[in-house]
């Protein structure tokens, strides 16, 4: 008990008073004006359907899954959309482990109604076999340090994370025509979600005797707050879902103030996320593009691979060479820093590392195929030479360096 | 740990990042044995090696220690620390002062305190005080007197903006000479500032603006070398004229 007492973050009744008093004269006191909305910036993950959203001091991560479900009874052809909130103890001392607190189970919902009521996303279209198997879309959100206005940043990283994810194509086929075949996504692309519009949170914090009303707040606000009200608006200026929490009452020529204000923040938002969600897109799309290159290179210069009696010569010669090869990788994170032993080792193999040096080898019989081709086709990829031929031309050419260095004290 | 850490010689460490593990000072190759040592040091035998990950310090002659920036609290005796208020109990106010544990300030640790005349303190209030015992498995004990006797500057920190950051910023704000965003900001705006070890600052002035405008800047200098903190706060100035 002592324990959880003295961890519990507290606020000082100096802080109340000051947050109270600056803004009663329109200052708050992170320096925005009572209208700005802190900076946003939108991270993605490795995987589609991952995303990490900070707002200010706030972080949360999102992740977004799908598995194959039987439907419900009352809609057997719609898909289903469930999310789940993780409050760690880490990002606030006042959330607890294990049982979603109240809050955890408020921010899940609000977020939940903003996407369902205003059936933003279109759920028909995750029905596999009516009545037998859909969709089930699972969006994980991870509060991963809370500095105020958890609600805002949740749902657009959920949003990010539903943009960028993508499901594996599926279709019936086999002998009765009843199977379902899920197609790998190299065989087939993977198909978004299909969304209509973006709803977006914006949460006004109300103080004093419900006159006083700040966007965003943060973690210092929400502890003096009276209460706050949340608008899920999109970009059309549509409200999707309203939610007030806290006891102070707010009069209605402010409500509709803060609405032509959230209007505007959720267009603002908006183009923000679709921003970043293209760039996403167009990088991703390169890379696959260069990943399918490569593949396809592969395949071709695999059918051409004869053994000629040279090459096998080659072989034999390169093989009886590897123990020393190996040898070389293991110290190869500090080839170039220390210099003394890489350097006596260098000079002992000469021979046969100047034999290597350049380029792709005769004794690799793949990137013989690529070369030529990829050569011409990518002269602006850099590091793509490195992706094709593997560590171990870079491991030669580091020698190489290593070697001249030694040469030249040498000489 | 590299060669090059335990062969060179023992001083060359100092204001160098270390991390546990690294051997500071190699007491058999030393003259003069006698060191003190800090914070994050241990004696292995003949060696001293880091505990924890900072900047190694030395104060001449031979005072050793490990510098580094945390978000929580570990109480050290003669530290002065900014505290809140808890609960009040008949021999103890409960302090926290971001440690572990709740810090106890015992009632008559005042100027002049008899039992007649305990100061009346509510939850949430700002103390600015003084560590004065620190042990393990002990609460530690605040006092909010000096040695002498005399409350000098401790005691109740009215009105003002209390804001937290780590124990490097406040230890670097409280460096002499007097820190470059502090230095740059007096010199036009007026203002009061007290710093806890704990990493809490509470600032007042006679204008909220100033306030505002002067914990910004100490917040945003966490990592900002003195001249850079000096162009901060010269933009700063710029933007309020």
């Amino acid at each position: 008990m002592e324990q959880r007492l003295a961890n519990t973050w507290r606020m000082t009744n100096n802080e109340k008073k000051f947050i109270e008093s600056v803004l009663a004269s329109d200052l708050r006191v992170d320096g925005r004006r009572p209208f700005d909305y802190r900076d946003l910036t939108i991270k993605f993950g490795r995987e589609q359907g991952l995303s990490e959203v900070q707002l200010g001091q706030t972080r949360v991560m999102s992740y977004v899954t799908s598995q194959l479900v039987q439907p419900y009874r009352d809609r057997p052809n719609e898909g289903t959309l469930s999310i789940f909130t993780e409050f760690s103890p880490m990002a606030d001392p006042s959330f607890e482990a294990g049982r979603p607190g109240e809050f955890a189970v408020e921010l899940g919902r609000v977020i939940d109604r903003g996407l369902r009521e205003s059936s933003a996303m279109d759920m028909e279209s995750l029905c596999v076999v009516v009545g037998k198997s859909v969709w089930s879309i699972r969006v994980d959100l991870h509060i991963v340090d809370n500095g105020g206005n958890l609600i805002d940043a949740a749902n657009i990283a959920a949003l990010v994370a539903l943009l960028t994810f993508r499901r594996p194509d599926c279709t019936l086929g086999g002998d009765d025509g009843q199977e379902l075949i899920m197609h790998d996504a190299e065989v087939r692309e993977p198909l978004p979600l299909i969304i209509h519009h973006l709803p977006i949170a914006v949460t006004f914090a109300v103080f004093g005797e419900g006159n006083i009303m700040v966007i965003d707040p943060t973690h210092k606000e929400e502890m003096v707050m009276g209460g706050k009200m949340t608008f899920t608006m999109n970009s059309n200026g549509d409200i999707c879902a309203v939610q007030k929490a806290g006891g102070v009452g707010v009069m209605s020529s402010i409500i509709m103030q803060c609405l032509q204000i959230a209007s505007a923040k959720a267009a603002d938002i908006t183009s923000k996320i679709k921003h970043a969600v293209e760039i996403y897109n167009t990088e991703r799309a390169s890379q696959k593009a260069n990943h399918y290159l490569l593949e396809v290179a592969n395949q071709v210069s695999l059918s051409d691979v004869i053994m000629k009696e040279k090459q096998v010569e080659n072989l034999i010669e390169h093989l009886a060479y590897m123990p020393l090869d190996e040898l070389e990788n293991s110290n190869q994170g500090d080839a170039l820093a220390v210099d003394t032993r890489t350097k006596h080792e260098s000079i002992s193999q000469g021979r046969y590392t100047r034999a290597f040096v350049r380029g792709p080898a005769n004794w690799d019989p793949y990137s013989r195929g690529i070369s030529s081709r990829l050569a011409t086709s990518f002269p602006t990829l850099p590091g793509f030479w490195c992706v094709l031929l593997g560590p171990k031309t870079f491991l030669l050419e580091t020698e190489e360096t290593t070697l001249l260095h030694a040469e030249n004290s040498l000489g | 740990m590299n060669a090059e850490t335990s062969d060179a010689p023992p001083t060359s460490l100092v204001d160098r990042t270390v991390v546990p593990g690294d051997t500071v000072l190699d007491l058999t190759a030393m003259a003069n044995q006698t060191i003190k040592l800090g914070a994050g040091l241990r004696q292995d035998c003949d060696t001293i090696s880091v505990m924890k990950a900072g900047k190694l310090r030395l104060s001449k002659p031979n005072k050793y220690w490990v510098e580094s920036s945390h978000k929580r609290y570990a109480p050290c005796v003669e530290d002065t620390v900014l505290g809140i208020v808890v609960d009040c109990k008949p021999d103890n106010f409960l302090v926290d002062i971001k440690a572990p544990t709740l810090a106890f300030l015992p009632v008559l640790a005042f100027e002049g305190g008899t039992r007649r005349n305990i100061p009346k303190f509510e939850i949430g209030t700002l103390l600015y005080v003084r560590v004065v015992k620190a042990n393990n498995s002990m609460n530690p004990e605040l006092s909010c007197v000096d040695e002498t006797g005399k409350a000098s500057e401790f005691g109740q920190l009215k009105d003002g903006y209390m804001f937290e950051t780590s124990t490097g910023l406040s230890r670097m704000l409280l460096s002499s000479p007097t820190c470059p965003v502090l230095e740059a900001l007096g010199k036009t705006l007026s203002y009061e500032i007290a710093v806890g070890l704990n990493g809490r600052v509470w600032v007042n002035a006679s204008s909220p603006s100033t306030v505002i405008l002067v914990s910004n800047a100490i917040m945003n200098s966490e990592s900002l070398s003195g001249v850079q903190q000096k162009i901060m706060v010269e933009k700063l100035m710029q933007r309020l004229q």
